[in-house]
């Protein structure tokens, strides 16, 4: 493999960390681990699906709900769709069904939060165990 | 749009019923099992399916053991000041 330059490989860094954000998973898919991929987009897909069953689309609210609605985001910028579809239609939610929905929906983002950063730092440490086997030859 | 479509489309409109009550705090199992399972499918140098679902199993029964611990000190705890 040809070691990359520093600005393509910031570039790359970059495209792995958005594909991850776009679609869970899609960062570890492109770094050829498809198993790994396969899991990460299963389990949040799933997560952020039964959060919004439970809930309803309600639960992503930017207005009255900003904190959570920032680690509902992190899932993908298609939440940011949905949340303003819950702005401009009104989807009220409450009690224990909100507070459930919430929480799945958010930690379903903060488990993709935790992927993209994996999925960076995997492509980071390939580039230097590539560049540190070209500089041994 | 189709029947099931929109039966589809229908079920994530509206909230489910879900009472105040100590079962629904089984809603927890669900998430754990999905937090183990992204955990563990970044944490493990290689994936094979059957280190995977152990390794997975270990760590939810873990959290699983910790939280009932913690829940019955809680418990305890609440009864030692309030008798």
């Amino acid at each position: 493999m040809t070691p990359r330059s520093k600005e393509n490989h910031v570039l790359f860094l970059l495209i792995v960390g958005l594909l991850a954000w776009l679609v869970p998973g899609a960062g570890h898919f492109l770094l050829k681990e498809k198993k790994r991929a396969i899991i990460i987009f299963a389990t949040i897909v799933l997560t952020f699906s039964t959060g919004l069953y439970v809930g309803s689309i309600g639960v992503i609210n930017p207005v009255g709900a900003t904190p959570w609605y920032v680690a509902q985001i992190m899932n993908s910028p298609m939440v940011a769709g949905l949340g303003h579809l819950t702005t401009t239609r009104h989807y009220f939610v409450y009690g224990r069904p909100n507070e459930i929905g919430q929480i799945y929906t958010s930690i379903a983002g903060l488990l993709n939060l935790l992927c993209i950063v994996n999925a960076v730092y995997l492509a980071h440490l390939r580039r230097a165990e590539t560049d540190g086997g070209s500089k041994c030859r | 749009m189709s029947m099931i479509g929109a039966f589809v489309v229908a079920s994530f409109t509206a909230p489910e019923k879900i009472g105040a009550n100590p079962q629904s705090m089984l809603w927890l199992l669900p998430l754990v099992a999905a937090i183990v399972v992204v955990y563990k499918a970044t944490k493990l140098p290689e994936i094979k399916a059957g280190n995977f679902l152990k390794e997975v199993a270990i760590l939810f029964g873990s959290i699983i053991v910790f939280i009932v611990i913690i829940s019955l000190a809680l418990c305890t705890l609440a009864w030692l000041i309030t008798e």
